[in-house]
């Protein structure tokens, strides 16, 4: 009673956003573990067949431990999501579940053959063939990067509806390819899927850069640290790439979003980039901003000289309350990216010149902080995705206003979910470091 | 059969899976609560629920992924008047998971490991308990006279909750046993036989119990629980009874068998009392379908889903079932 009074404060729609954006994103750490690490360990199993070294396997076998825990928190913390998507919004689920209920059911399906073949492969170590286990371990994979890119489309929907038409406040004429296969579909579940790689394959470098660091400079340490970042030097230039095509269909479908992503106050004619550019409480503009000239118009348009609109330019009943936070994720997210990318291509070019193949101090506690930066780039840039789309739930179409539930006590709720999520953290990351200290048998051995 | 028809077969299925496994795995956690007299004891529970470890969500998340894409007005009105009950049902879960993953690193005869399990045969209880007096609930919504809160806390669906904890219970003393009989741990598995007869005698009491207080409460549901869903009722009943009757036999794998039975027998009971009512008294299973199109697309990626599902969960139990290879690492 005590701590719904202590909430009382605030509002019930924020306590529901406040309840959903701390599961999403509490969710968000383990959703991406669990796309990226299948990837991970059957590269290091498929190593471990071709050259046969038990290294490779070593490693293969320590993630497979690792990501058994991560996935059943990961389940646990999905499971709460598609109920709260009901006991929060079920306003929106009404209007919305008839057209993105597809994806919905497929996610579904591609999350339960990960399940049942995670435990095939994590059962099959001693049970099946190498070879054979090795293969059981491309199910796992695939139905996760699967579940990803289902779920994904959703949100594409939300943020470009299409599929459906409406008369009178009611839905019509649903056709639920098109409402999946909408305008945002490919960009924005290739940006989530590369994301999750790359943050998984950063993690991974990060935790052996620790160990190296440390002065376990061991073929246990090297290998997994190279196959972690050879993973990342392939991936993240593509998330360049990839982030500026999604960048695209924003500014396409999405105009307010992309004014409040760029920090575009007033319309401009030839729009410039901002770089740098942070809002700044109780300053009317931004600070510390270099502008290059014509950039953002020919980054989002393909004209030097298009039209960008400014954020002023929309009524304000229409455009995101929350355009600072957006910004700022923002940078956040594209300054992460590029320490990324240039971390990455100067370890390889490193090793190359140097040829010892030995990482010095410096570059190594970079890697270190490389892994939690690229986790925070992923939830960044879901601040982007969500905060932008405000105030809408569906962009242009339902507010989120419209979608919270009718019942009451979601100061309860939220409150006793936030006690949970610390504790369920605090228990992870007790039970992970467990598994980090066993010692490694290869090694042992050895 | 209409296609809602088809996808609310659907969302039994679902149910049924869920009640049988998740009712399996937090069956074990009470019996780890009140017989887990030593850490002997609660290893061999532990070791026991192996196979149907915390994946067995997957069934709840499906059942809502149909509720929500097959029925979305039903599954806004479930998830509007359920909200503290389903709430409750969810942190159990989470915090039964989380606390029986970590059980195993805690050091043993600790604080903390006993902390852990008190939390996990707690939470087993709740979440159980929770989701059936929901279950209660809605049965009884399907027939009020008017819209109203879902009446969750009332007599009958207290007694719903209870049935469900027994249910669970019962689930997971004859599944352990099974397990432990087949492992050759027999003086365990006899043991904990033997508390199977209060599981099962409980779970018959309240299957009577919860009839008569439908009938003193709810007499419109009673009537339609009598109408159609009595031979499930019988068969529930018969099932249980042969289950306690196998557990004094020693025939474990018989038991098991029945008490699926009966769980899978409560679940379609209810259905078949509320049917077409899906939630309320309006939203029936044609009021509340999705639109033709979606419908369609839905129903073919479920029966994909139980087409890819049904094989992939068979060659898991059958590799969990193979010996160790004799090749080391």
């Amino acid at each position: 009673m005590s701590f719904q009074l202590s909430l009382g404060a605030i509002s019930h729609l924020t306590a529901g956003r406040a309840q959903m954006g701390t599961s999403l994103s509490f969710h968000l750490m383990f959703a991406v573990v669990g796309v990226g690490l299948p990837l991970m360990m059957l590269v290091a199993e498929g190593m471990h067949l071709r050259t046969g070294d038990p290294v490779w396997r070593a490693l293969a076998r320590r993630w497979a431990k690792v990501l058994a825990v991560l996935f059943a928190v990961g389940a646990a913390s999905g499971t709460i999501i598609s109920f709260e998507l009901g006991l929060l919004w079920p306003r929106f689920m009404a209007f919305a579940g008839g057209i993105i209920g597809l994806p919905f059911s497929l996610e579904g399906a591609a999350f339960f053959i990960e399940a049942i073949f995670l435990g095939i492969y994590l059962y099959g170590w001693d049970r099946l063939s190498p070879r054979v286990h090795w293969l059981a371990g491309f199910p796992v994979a695939i139905s996760a990067a699967l579940s990803a890119f289902f779920v994904v489309t959703a949100n594409a929907w939300m943020n470009v509806p299409r599929g459906f038409t409406l008369s009178h406040g009611r839905v019509t004429h649903v056709d639920p390819l098109a409402a999946m296969f909408n305008p945002a579909w490919a960009t924005e579940t290739s940006h989530m899927i590369v994301g999750a790689y790359l943050a998984t394959a950063f993690g991974i470098a990060s935790v052996y850069a620790v160990g190296m660091l440390r002065g376990r400079r061991d073929s246990y340490h090297r290998k997994a640290l190279a196959l972690a970042l050879g993973t990342a030097a392939i991936l993240a230039p593509l998330q360049v790439g990839v982030g500026d095509l999604l960048g695209r269909t924003v500014a396409a479908n999405q105009p307010a979003k992309l004014a409040a992503i760029e920090g575009i106050t007033h319309t401009e004619r030839g729009a410039g980039l901002n770089v740098g550019g942070f809002p700044f409480p109780g300053h009317a503009g931004t600070i510390l901003n270099v502008k290059v000239p014509h950039l953002l118009s020919l980054l989002a348009f393909d004209r030097p000289n298009a039209t960008v609109r400014g954020l002023d330019s929309f009524p304000a009943a229409d455009r995101t309350p929350l355009a600072a936070p957006v910004r700022l994720a923002f940078i956040g997210m594209v300054g992460i990216g590029t320490f990324l990318v240039v971390l990455v291509l100067w370890y390889w070019l490193r090793r190359r010149l140097d040829g010892t193949g030995r990482a010095e101090k410096l570059t190594l506690a970079a890697i270190v902080a490389a892994g939690p930066a690229a986790f925070l780039a992923n939830e960044l840039g879901w601040l982007v995705s969500e905060f932008g789309r405000q105030p809408w739930v569906v962009y242009g179409v339902f507010r989120t206003s419209s979608a919270i539930t009718t019942s009451p006590g979601l100061g309860t709720t939220f409150t006793a979910f936030s006690v949970l999520y610390v504790g369920l953290t605090a228990l992870t990351i007790w039970a992970v470091r467990r598994i980090a200290r066993q010692p490694v048998p290869v090694l042992v051995a050895a | 059969m209409a296609l809602p028809s088809v996808l609310a077969v659907v969302l039994g299925l679902c149910l049924t899976a869920y009640a049988a496994f998740a009712g399996t795995d937090f069956g074990a956690g009470i019996l780890d609560l009140v017989c887990g007299r030593s850490e002997g004891d609660r290893a061999a529970i532990t070791f026991a629920i192996g196979p149907v470890w915390e994946a067995n969500h997957v069934w709840l998340i499906l059942a809502i992924t149909v509720l929500f894409a097959g029925f979305p007005t039903a599954f806004a009105a479930v998830g509007t008047g359920l909200l503290a009950p389903l709430t409750v049902a969810l942190l159990a879960i989470v915090v039964r998971g989380a606390a029986l993953g970590a059980r195993p690193n805690a050091e043993v005869g600790t604080r903390g490991q006993r902390g852990l399990s008190a939390l996990f045969g707690i939470s087993s209880i709740v979440a159980p308990m929770a989701f059936g007096m929901a279950a209660g609930g809605v049965a009884q919504m399907s027939v009020a006279r008017a819209a109203s809160k879902v009446p969750w806390t009332s007599a009958f669906s207290v007694t719903t909750g209870l049935l469900a904890v027994a249910l669970c219970a019962h689930l997971g003393v004859s599944f352990t046993v099974c397990r432990l009989a087949r492992s050759g741990d027999a003086a365990l598995a006899g043991r904990f036989a033997r508390r199977g007869l209060w599981t099962g005698g409980a779970l018959a009491a309240l299957c009577v119990v919860s009839g008569a207080v439908a009938v003193w409460r709810t007499p419109v549901f009673a009537h339609r629980l009598e109408d159609a869903g009595l031979p499930f009722a019988a068969i529930a009943l018969i099932a249980v009874v042969a289950s306690v009757v196998a557990l004094n036999a020693g025939r474990f794998a018989l038991a098991r068998r029945s008490a699926v039975m009966a769980a899978s027998m409560v679940v379609w009971g209810w259905f078949a009392a509320q049917a077409p009512v899906l939630f309320g008294r309006r939203l029936t299973i044609d009021a509340a379908a999705a639109s033709g199109p979606a419908l369609t697309a839905v129903t073919i990626a479920f029966a994909l889903v139980l087409i890819a599902v049904v094989p992939a969960l068979w060659l898991l139990h059958a590799i969990v079932g193979r010996p160790l290879r004799e090749v080391g690492s």
